[in-house]
């Protein structure tokens, strides 16, 4: 189904939606772009290119309670399971890259076998994706990895900016739900229209990106040069810090710790919390081996996630383009040009 | 039953006062024998402190003192030998000018400067230990309970 | 800027005769137009060399990773490393030689001038080229900042982009150093040293501790402010999951009984807890290099809170970081007219 919004009705649209749901759009705020509850009379802003913490959050937050536990004298220990009762929420903005990590989360949580906390975020979440229509940032590169700035995966709905209009192709039950719901806010779009959106999305295709080769060959380099020095002389200057990790959204590891709210008798949470295998005590055994000590291994790990292992396990590569590792790397490390050294030999 | 009932709702009116909760961190040769000092002289103080012994105030790592505010502490007292009455000789003095960071620190992003102190208290100061309490208790109680740093998840 | 050259010429030099093992620099970065950090080993690489506005990075940082990086090797190479350090990064040069972390024979500072200028700020610029891309920047001598564009030039005032670090900054080139390249410019045109920090203390507490909140509720925990951050280099950190420091003598009972300080989830109070941590043990130690705000990727104004300490220190103890590594630390020496009323 493809519909039209008129501009200067979106507002509208998501105050009504947001009497049922919980809706989120990007919001420019502490000099940065993220996403945040859609407040009373303020309006839905795109033009930030994208936001620095990714939409996976949504789905897959820094920290689930997985269940909560406590003692009572002479008693089992009492375990309850807490799964995620946030209700519904609606996100406006989210970029196509975005939206193909989340085809890649799915495969990781919810196939076989299905983790509960995610699925019940997932059904109750409708992403509003956003096609892009300016010039990229410097470090996006959605084209080389199989997506386009009008990629519909993931998405629920697709918006496509056309003049003083959005013209929404529904992508999903779960979006057509909502547009159904609220048809009083929409025209018709015609054959005109459809035409235009095409015009849009292939303009958005020109724009010049970064270019990685094809996914067999990046692939193919990278297990050809997995014991190659080059990965530590690429990582020679990285800190082992989490911001690529933590922002990416696709990335998807977690640690599971327990946190204890009452001493005695003993009560607290089973939590989950991301995890980050850039950090040096993501591989750390209890010996005190590491094998994965040096920021080399750990920058071929994150990597070769991406653009091998999950290209070997599920046919695709996991990284999406977005470019924020890129951007928000403290000290410049850039996959798109580790992969592309990797493909073309390494040199060594 | 129906005057359970009227006691109970009585008691919900009413809230019981507030005692807070301090986290006293006491050296063993001078603080923590004035406190003892207090106690064997059944001195009458506030019994909301809990000390915890440590071998010199400059033993202190400021992360005791962040770490009992995050366990829900309303105040921490920091408390050693006079100058000059180290018993490691400078232990205190290290403390002084540490714990005047932490303090400083505290106070900057915005927790009650009256939540947390310092005390120069000898083996001799019983008198002085029970004042200190009962002071810092009385200040605790107009600020109300701590929940800028306590643990909330 | 012409010293570029001579700082390639000594870096072939250092590297030719081969008195020292690599050269810790700057070099153009694909990631975007700030300078990326290089280690250059080869008198064939020198020209890779840049020094400007863009090199942003505190490389004081790589003599703690190499140092720590060379534990693990068998033949550890012993001839020193030589760095190219602005005032701010040779001023961490100096804290680390104060702790006697580095001696002074493992490091060759060749000193850079920030002169009457500093480096870029990349989110002022962004903000001050609204939407536009920047492929290169640099000041210039009439306090402007030229940036290169993709179609063209354009030029923006210099204190509209500079860092914040640097605008405060007194003095802009390295006391220590071995070689020196650039002016010595002691009169700056920018803010005062601790305008910011200043003007936050003078607010009322409810309004501080609400700011603060906000930012620590932000924080993500990637953690990037520590790792960036010459001074901290403790081999085992409070916020660590695990022990690193594991030897034959660490006990199951050790690791088992590793007291969970902070705990993992990146909430408000634990993150308050991680920077007021971090925060402390910088004290008398950070050189307001500025790097932990810059990396920050939710931008947390991490400088505030370094600079308030940094400036109590010098308030109440005479004390600045950096200036002097003979001095005895902050915190392992005091004087008798220390600060006391506070205590009762």
């Amino acid at each position: 189904m493809e519909t039209i919004l008129r501009k200067d009705r979106l507002g509208e649209w998501a105050a009504k939606l947001g009497e049922q749901a919980q809706v989120f759009a990007p919001a420019f705020a502490d000099e940065i772009w993220n996403f945040a509850p859609l407040e009373q009379g303020t309006e839905i802003a795109f033009e930030g290119i994208n936001t620095v913490r990714s939409a996976k959050e949504f789905v897959f937050p820094q920290r689930e309670v997985l269940y909560r536990f406590q003692l009572s004298k002479g008693q089992q220990p009492e375990i309850t399971q807490t799964l995620p009762a946030d209700g519904a929420k609606v996100v406006f903005g989210v970029r196509p890259c975005d939206g193909r990590a989340m085809v890649r989360n799915d495969k990781v949580f919810t196939c076989a076998p299905c983790d509960p906390y995610f699925q019940t975020r997932r059904d109750q979440v409708v992403f509003i994706g956003l096609a892009c229509a300016t010039p990229p940032s410097p470090n996006c590169f959605c084209l080389s990895v199989g997506g386009s700035p009008s990629s519909e995966d993931g998405l629920d709905i697709l918006m496509t900016e056309l003049g003083d209009r959005y013209h929404l192709k529904v992508i999903t039950a779960k979006g057509g739900e909502i547009i159904d719901r609220t048809a009083e806010f929409f025209e018709k779009a015609t054959e005109a229209d459809s035409s235009e959106v095409e015009k849009a999305h292939t303009a958005a295709r020109e724009y010049p990106q970064r270019t990685l080769a094809s996914m067999e060959k990046v692939a193919e380099g990278i297990k050809r040069n997995f014991e190659s020095p080059q990965w530590e002389e690429l990582a020679r200057a990285c800190l082992g810090c989490g911001a690529c990790t933590y922002l990416c959204p696709s990335c998807h590891c977690f640690d599971i710790s327990d946190e204890i709210t009452r001493q005695s008798p003993v009560a607290g949470e089973r939590v989950r919390t991301w995890d980050n295998c850039q950090f040096p005590d993501f591989t750390m055994h209890t010996s005190g081996h590491n094998p994965r000590e040096t920021t080399g291994t750990r920058l071929r790990q994150r990597v070769a996630h991406k653009l091998l292992y999950f290209v070997e396990n599920h046919n695709m590569q996991q990284c999406t383009g977005c470019g924020r590792c890129i951007t928000h790397c403290p000290v410049g490390i850039d996959i798109v040009k580790v992969a592309n050294i990797m493909e073309e030999g390494a040199g060594a | 039953m129906a005057e359970v009932v009227a006691g109970l709702a009585d008691t919900g009116a009413e809230p019981q006062a507030f005692e807070p909760k301090v986290v006293a961190f006491l050296c063993k040769w001078c603080s923590s024998a004035g406190c003892d000092l207090a106690g064997v002289s059944r001195l009458q103080y506030p019994p909301n402190a809990v000390p915890i012994q440590v071998m010199c105030s400059g033993s202190v790592s400021p992360l005791y003192i962040l770490s009992a505010f995050n366990k829900g502490a309303d105040g921490v007292l920091v408390s050693g030998c006079h100058p000059g009455d180290c018993h490691y000789l400078k232990g205190n003095y290290y403390a002084r000018r540490r714990i005047y960071m932490v303090h400083q620190m505290l106070n900057f992003i915005g927790l009650e400067p009256d939540r947390f102190r310092m005390s120069w208290v000898s083996a001799a100061e019983g008198v002085k230990y029970a004042e200190v309490i009962a002071d810092f208790v009385e200040d605790l109680k107009v600020l109300g309970p701590q929940r800028k740093l306590k643990a909330k998840c | 800027m012409a010293i570029i050259e001579d700082i390639r010429a000594k870096a072939k030099e250092l590297l030719e005769s081969e008195k020292v093992r690599a050269v810790l620099g700057y070099r153009r970065s694909t990631a975007g137009i700030l300078a990326e950090p290089a280690f250059i080993a080869s008198p064939a690489d020198v020209d890779e060399l840049v020094i400007d506005a863009t090199c942003v990075e505190n490389l004081a940082l790589y003599l703690v990773n190499e140092k720590k990086r060379q534990k693990g090797e068998r033949e550890p190479d012993t001839r020193p490393l030589a760095i190219v350090a602005k005032g701010c990064d040779a001023r961490s040069v100096a804290v680390l030689l104060q702790e006697n972390y580095i001696s002074r024979d493992e490091v060759v500072i060749l000193g850079v001038s920030c002169g009457n200028s500093g480096v870029i700020d990349e989110r002022k610029l962004n903000k001050a080229l609204r939407g536009k891309q920047a492929k290169a920047a640099d000041f210039d001598d009439a306090g402007n900042c030229k940036v290169t564009l993709m179609d063209g030039e354009t030029s923006v005032p210099a204190a509209d982009v500079m860092a914040d670090r640097c605008l405060e900054c007194e003095v802009a080139f390295p006391q220590v150093s071995d070689f020196f390249y650039g002016e010595k410019v002691t009169e700056r045109d920018f803010s005062q040293r601790f305008t910011a920090v200043t003007a936050f203390a003078e607010k009322a507490a409810e309004e501080r501790s609400e700011f603060w909140a906000h930012q620590f509720d932000r924080c993500i925990r990637c953690y990037a402010c520590r790792a960036v951050c010459p001074m901290c280099y403790c081999d085992e950190c409070v916020v660590d999951s695990t022990n690193f420091v594991v030897d034959a003598t660490t006990t199951a009972d050790d690791k088992a009984n590793r007291i969970c300080w902070i705990n993992r989830s990146a909430c408000t109070s634990e993150n308050a807890m991680y920077h007021m941590v971090r925060a402390i043990h910088l004290a008398g130690r950070c050189t307001d290099c500025g790097e932990c705000e810059r990396v920050c990727p939710v931008n947390i104004p991490l400088r505030l809170l370094n600079t308030m300490l940094e400036h109590e220190a010098l308030e109440a103890f005479e004390y600045k970081a950096g200036y002097d590594p003979e001095q005895p630390s902050l915190i392992s020496s005091f004087r008798d007219e220390d600060p006391n009323d506070f205590i009762r």
